[in-house]
């Protein structure tokens, strides 16, 4: 503020120097502006005009009166290197206004924390559509589970323990949510497998865990293509002919009724815990 | 490049391959824990027999070796071969420190 009034009142004072540079520099920028017209015209231009010409003066103004105050020097250098460092901090002053004024906008209350912890998907877009086949030999996309929360696995009927372990897991929390919280999920298990495990064999193996399993199978590259979209990573180890075992990653995926993904539940968790954080998803997103 | 990777599911679209199911997994855990309690049992014995992976075993565990083999598939016996090595080695790091710091 006031270094702007005071730029104004130097130019009022020294007019006439000011029109002279004006009349030589000013025309060269401005080739349709008047000198006169310039005069009217507030300290703005007459900065500018230095800022970008203090280099080049024709006009021997520099050498007047050096005892005299620096603030009043008629040179046109005065403005220059007035408006440099002002601009400077006018922008230094908005970025860091902009600075904070975002870090306010984003700021979370006390208190008000982290309701979700570690597990929620911030970075890729997990999930995607698939056209797969399930046990009744229909075709299944995800269109057909829009409108339900599901809980989506993929593992293969010849794992050796943890596949098992894991289809348990899975099976018991929703019975829990059933029976004690009447939640509704709908359990989608995914074959990695899909040369060995066709749809009568996948109905076997789950109807051992739950009915309600649905399970899903198709082409090899139909597998390949969900399982990228879900980054879900598989790999067939120890082949000997048809006897292999498939290493992959264990996820359980919650998948909210607009195959959104909501969040991700690895080994650790056994049925009751999963069931408790199910419930506090289901509880969050009323998206009935 | 697909028609002999589908090969399998083609060739047996209505066989059910029961030894993954509950019942025949249930027989195969079964004889796992006995082969192994059988082997940890031994441990003083001197083990002569190679089991796969690796893994030794003292020929007393003969027989529950056989019926493991007999009852699990090989890739299963592999695995969980590969597991019991993975966890005696951990046991033996955790035993040999105890008796050093003694």
């Amino acid at each position: 503020m006031p270094i702007s009034r005071f730029l104004l009142s130097c130019s009022r004072r020294h007019s006439t120097e000011a029109l002279n540079l004006l009349r030589s520099g000013i025309c060269r920028f401005y080739p349709i502006g008047r000198p006169k017209e310039m005069q009217s015209v507030p300290s703005k231009r007459i900065q500018f005009h230095n800022y970008c010409k203090s280099s080049k003066k024709p006009n021997g103004r520099l050498g007047n009166d050096p005892v005299m105050a620096i603030e009043t020097q008629t040179t046109p250098r005065s403005w220059g290197t007035y408006a440099i460092p002002a601009g400077a901090i006018l922008g230094f002053v908005g970025l860091a206004t902009f600075i904070h004024y975002n870090d306010e906008r984003r700021v979370t209350l006390k208190g008000q924390g982290t309701s979700s912890s570690g597990n929620i998907v911030m970075g890729p877009i997990i999930g995607g559509p698939f056209t797969l086949v399930d046990t009744e030999n229909w075709v299944v996309t995800e269109k057909n589970l829009l409108g339900n929360w599901v809980l989506l696995c993929f593992g293969y009927t010849s794992s050796p323990d943890v596949g098992p372990e894991q289809l348990q897991i899975m099976a018991k929390a929703l019975e829990k949510l059933d029976s004690k919280y009447n939640a509704r999920v709908l359990p989608v298990f995914v074959t990695i497998d899909p040369q060995r495990d066709t749809p009568a064999q996948l109905r076997a193996y789950l109807k051992e865990f739950d009915p309600r399993i649905l399970g899903l199978t198709g082409a090899v590259s139909a597998v390949r293509q969900m399982a990228q979209e879900y980054r879900v990573y598989f790999k067939k180890v120890e082949e000997e002919g048809d006897d292999y075992l498939v290493e992959s990653s264990h996820m359980m995926y919650l998948m909210n009724p607009n195959m959104e993904l909501a969040r991700c539940f690895g080994v650790e968790y056994n049925a009751d815990e999963l069931s408790e954080a199910i419930l506090k998803e289901l509880k969050r997103n009323p998206i009935q | 490049m697909a028609q002999p990777q589908e090969a399998y599911a083609t060739r047996n679209p209505n066989n059910i391959r029961t030894d993954v199911l509950a019942e025949a997994r249930q027989a195969c855990y079964k004889a796992r824990d006995a082969f192994y309690a059988c082997v940890e049992k031994e441990t003083d014995k001197k083990p002569t027999e190679i089991a796969s992976v690796g893994l030794l075993y003292p020929s007393d565990c003969k027989a529950s070796r056989a019926e493991f083999e007999k009852l699990c598939r090989a890739s299963w016996v592999n695995h969980f071969d590969r597991q019991y090595c993975k966890n005696r080695r951990v046991q033996r790091l955790l035993d040999d420190k105890e008796s050093r710091r003694v």
